[in-house]
């Protein structure tokens, strides 16, 4: 399982190859041509999976309809009345029309009755740019105003709860976020009150926006009445670059688009992957882009002093040169189930192949809450590609610090720090004070960087190319959407450096190369793909995502 | 135009040589070398190269034997510049083809997309006009430019001065309409990016009373001077056949006998209104490309006439949001007009998927676009056929066999113009 690419094909993609006699499957007509879809389809998936192009703002692909913004409406024949395609599911031999003078018409007086009250705030609007008013009126008014009546005011700054502002002025009353909250966080924490022009969305009595989903309402806000707290203001949309990852937040790994422009990471959204985690991602995982920009260790140290690479590497290979002569079983490796497969089988590699260690050991996030929804108890990306990779000859961090404490071992490579010391920063835990050589290949400039010998810098999941291994077993592809920080290298590439002055040979020439060894090697990444190589595309020319 | 000069090749022996700095040098014993083909380095920085192209000649003495033709050296990726900008955003690299001509520029590339777009026969006339109008001026700059440098590179500096008097009254015209004298960008899609000012067309009847006279001094000073004529007549004979294969239009082409105008042959905006004559020369040689610009300077003024005699009143913009920016008081104060406006600054006027090959009639000729749009805001593929690029081409074949001394007013005569040949 790769990740999909950044639009997925509809789930029906070809429906007239289907046999027209399956009893599961109804043929209807769409502007004069003949389509087979599945029994039950809406009308409007069917219609825009072939090519009839219907617009909508209530309706959402993920969520149940309540047809209230009435923006999907088209003829049927014998209906007396244009009827919402959101709300009506598709029959045998029903003949539509997305395209007659009427439809477009009522459409399009819905689109300048949607506009009547709606403020004009594109330029200082967070949305502008994805916004789907914009992006209709633009494809199917492009009228100028007829109307130049006093617009309805209301409350433009209402703080809904810990990470969502609203704007009721903006709003367009389709109540997709109610639906997020009672459908997807399967909380009601959302309600619209009032009547008429004057009705508004606000917090359902003696509740606030503070769901753990509650930032999904601002991706489905077709308008810009939603603003996350963290983005708003923070960049105009259509500067932004997709690329498309894996959130490394926890075991879930929710497929999600890393919006970035110049270097930096702006925001992370979900994309679409139906096998994991629909169109959704909580809160959490959405503020993981923060440490990739936040604290970094920029450039090699060796004896608490930055120096080149050449310099750290040759001391990083001295010391633990040093140490396996002395005595090999002293040594000790600590993986991190925070890395990419490609890391983890360049180091499982290196340690037991190449250098024939015996004391490998596990790190990783401690373990959080979690919910029946997408929030997996295990804060790490790619346990289940450390534990496979590993192949039973890893251990546990208490193992480590019992070690070291007996003295078993005394000299430490760490690839990888998130989670080896516990997060209260508290010492003592791991008595690493204690270790004759300590070797740290780390994102961060945490305490086990700072206590190492040398210590490398390591690209974090945004900067590097690779694979994460999710709780179900899926492999699926992390791409690099920002460049390194500082110096920061990946880790199969520094460790291939560490082998060759280790006197082993490891070379790759890059991601790929590591992980078509891996897929060789190991039976859970024989059905993995690396995917196409992916251009980030500026989200003005993407179009609107809507 | 057929008074043709007749080179006298052998006017030094072959035996008899001259070194430079003896006075005895037909006295001396000088030994009888084997000649052997020189090469020659013309251009890119030599002036009458124009900065912008490189000639590797070889001489046998002062007659070219073979001319390798190297152009690039303006190449500023327009075409792929093109790619990453809206369609609106093109507008300031199509100045800076033939940037003597922008305007001519900003019509063939804006008339591409309104084809692309299935508006070209729903533009506003008056738009229709005022392109006809500035374009025509620009043409008038345009040979203007390229007769006063090439006289300047023969000698004739009085020539230049005077067409660059010319040439800076239509400039400050050009300004008053657009604000700019050479980056215009005064085309929009859909029509133009302002109305013309008042009173700006009598201003200019009266610039051309002007530029008449200057036409005639032009023509009084070069077209019985023995210097001029010996160096332009039969001096880089294209023929008919060749400007054909090596497809040659505009002034070049049509100095060989070819009279073809994408003008006439295939009327665009509201030219099949006008009544003008199409130049033709007869040798196709560098006085007959002299000839037939002086001539398109008076045709085009006379189009202007017409046409400023014509101009209906009436919006200069097409009406559609989608394709041109709503007035600003709309913008500010309705939603419908912001958006409209929002969509076609950000995301670029959404242009349907097809390809179109949109060619125009400009300084030097058939001005081509080959755009391929995808159905976003900005081209997949906006190719332009320069149409100086073949007639820079056709040099190869027409210098050997002149002299070095030829190959300035030959080169002059073609107007190759780096913004548009190398792009």
């Amino acid at each position: 399982m790769t990740a999909t690419p950044n639009t997925p094909p509809p789930p029906n993609a070809n429906p007239t190859t289907q046999a027209p006699a399956a009893p599961d499957t109804v043929t209807l007509i769409i502007d004069g041509q003949s389509v087979t879809v599945p029994k039950g389809t809406m009308l409007i998936e069917a219609c825009n999976q072939n090519g009839a192009d219907v617009p909508f703002f209530c309706y959402h692909a993920g969520l149940t309809s309540p047809a209230v913004c009435r923006q999907c409406l088209v003829d049927v024949k014998g209906q007396p009345k244009p009827v919402p395609s959101c709300y009506t599911p598709v029959a045998d031999k029903m003949e539509v029309f997305t395209k007659s003078p009427r439809a477009l018409d009522v459409r399009r007086q819905m689109l300048e009755f949607t506009l009547v009250n709606h403020p004009i705030d594109c330029p200082i609007c967070d949305k502008a740019g994805e916004c789907l008013l914009q992006k209709h009126y633009f494809d199917w008014n492009a009228k100028l105003a007829r109307n130049d009546g006093v617009k309805v005011k209301k409350n433009k700054v209402v703080d809904l709860g810990p990470h969502i502002v609203l704007d009721q002025e903006r709003c367009i009353l389709c109540t997709r976020c109610i639906r997020v909250c009672d459908e997807v966080a399967k909380s009601h924490q959302l309600e619209m009150a009032q009547r008429g022009d004057h009705e508004v969305l606000t917090t359902a009595p003696g509740h606030q926006l503070d769901n753990p989903y509650s930032l999904n309402t601002v991706d489905v806000c077709p308008v810009g009445a939603l603003t996350s707290k963290d983005f708003r203001f923070s960049m105009r949309v259509w500067e932004l670059s997709t690329t498309p990852s894996v959130c490394p937040g926890c075991a879930t790994g929710c497929n999600i688009e890393v919006h970035h422009s110049r270097g930096k990471i702006h925001r992370l959204v979900p994309r679409l992957n139906p096998a994991v985690n629909k169109h959704w991602m909580c809160d959490e995982g959405r503020f993981t882009y923060k440490r990739v920009h936040h604290d970094r260790l920029a450039a090699p140290v060796s004896a608490g002093i930055p120096v080149e690479w050449d310099r750290a590497l040759a001391d990083a290979g001295r010391l633990l040169r040093a140490a396996l002569d002395a005595n090999p079983a002293e040594v000790g490796v600590v993986m991190s189930a925070q890395s990419t497969n490609e890391d983890l089988h360049a180091l499982a590699k290196l340690t037991f192949e190449h250098l024939g260690l015996g004391k490998a050991y596990l790190s990783g996030q401690d373990q959080g809450w979690s919910d029946d929804i997408l929030v997996s108890a295990d804060k790490n990306p790619n346990t289940a590609g450390a534990m496979a990779i590993g192949a039973g000859r890893l251990r546990t961090l208490l193992d480590l610090a019992n070690d070291i404490k007996s003295g078993a071992v005394t000299t430490l490579l760490v690839v990888g720090t998130h989670g080896v010391l516990p997060a209260d920063g508290k010492p003592g835990a791991l008595p690493l004070e204690k270790l004759k050589t300590l070797v740290v290949v780390g994102t961060h400039r945490d305490p086990v960087a700072t206590a190492a010998h040398v210590a490398l810098p390591l690209t974090e999941w945004a900067e590097a190319d690779g694979t994460f291994t999710n709780r179900q077993g899926m492999v699926q592809r992390v791409r690099a959407a920002v460049p390194p920080s500082g110096d920061a290298l990946p880790g199969w590439e520094i460790l291939s450096h560490l082998a060759r002055i280790l006197g082993a040979t490891m070379e790759f020439a890059d991601a790929k190369a590591v992980f078509t060894d891996a897929k060789a090697k190991l039976p859970f990444m024989k059905d993995a793909d690396w995917g196409r190589r992916y251009l980030p595309v500026q989200l003005r020319f993407a179009g609107s995502r809507g | 135009m057929s008074d043709s000069h007749d080179h006298d090749v052998n006017l030094v022996p072959p035996t008899r040589r001259v070194v430079l700095g003896f006075q005895d040098a037909e006295d001396m014993d000088v030994p009888d070398l084997p000649t052997e083909p020189v090469p020659l380095n013309m251009g890119p920085s030599h002036p009458a190269m124009h900065g912008t192209v490189r000639m590797v000649l070889e001489v046998e003495g002062e007659k070219i034997s073979s001319a390798d033709i190297q152009i690039g050296y303006l190449h500023r990726c327009f075409e792929k510049e093109s790619e990453s900008a809206t369609w609106t955003q093109i507008f300031p690299y199509t100045d800076r083809l033939n940037y003597i001509s922008p305007m001519l520029n900003n019509i063939g590339y804006a008339m591409a997309v309104e084809k692309l777009l299935g508006i070209a026969d729903t533009l506003p006339e008056r738009a229709q006009y005022i392109r006809v109008i500035v374009g025509e001026t620009s043409r008038i700059t345009d040979h203007l430019t390229c007769l006063g440098a090439s006289a300047m590179e023969l000698g004739a500096f009085t020539v230049f001065l005077y067409a660059l008097k010319a040439r800076e009254w239509i400039f400050e015209l050009l300004e008053e309409i657009c604000g700019a004298r050479l980056t215009v960008s005064y085309m929009r899609i859909g029509g133009v990016a302002a109305d013309m000012p008042e009173e700006w067309g009598k201003k200019l009847l009266d610039v051309f009373a002007r530029v008449r006279d200057v036409m005639v001094d032009i023509s009084k000073l070069l077209d019985r001077n023995r210097i001029f004529r010996d160096r332009m007549d039969g001096i880089g004979i294209i023929t008919k056949e060749d400007a054909i294969s090596w497809g040659i239009t505009g002034p070049v082409g049509r100095s060989t006998g070819l009279a073809y105008d994408v003008r006439k042959d295939h009327p665009y905006l509201v030219y099949d209104r006008f009544d003008f004559d199409v130049p033709v020369g007869s040798v196709g040689d560098n006085f007959d490309r002299y000839a037939v610009r002086v001539e398109e300077i008076l045709q085009s003024m006379r189009i202007i006439e017409q046409a400023l005699a014509q101009i209906p009143a009436g919006r200069f913009l097409h009406p559609d949001p989608r394709v041109s920016l709503p007035p600003k008081s709309e913008t500010y104060n309705s939603i419908e007009a912001m958006i409209a406006h929002f969509k076609l600054i950000m995301d670029g006027i959404h242009v349907p998927p097809g390809e179109i090959y949109s060619f125009t009639e400009a300084g030097n000729g058939e001005l081509g676009f080959y755009i391929v749009a995808d159905g976003t805001g900005r081209p997949w593929k906006c190719r332009v056929r320069p149409p100086c690029f073949p007639a820079t081409a056709v040099l190869g074949k027409v210098l050997p066999g002149l002299f070095i001394a030829d190959v300035v007013p030959t080169f002059g005569m073609i107007n190759m113009i780096g913004g548009e040949c190398d792009r």
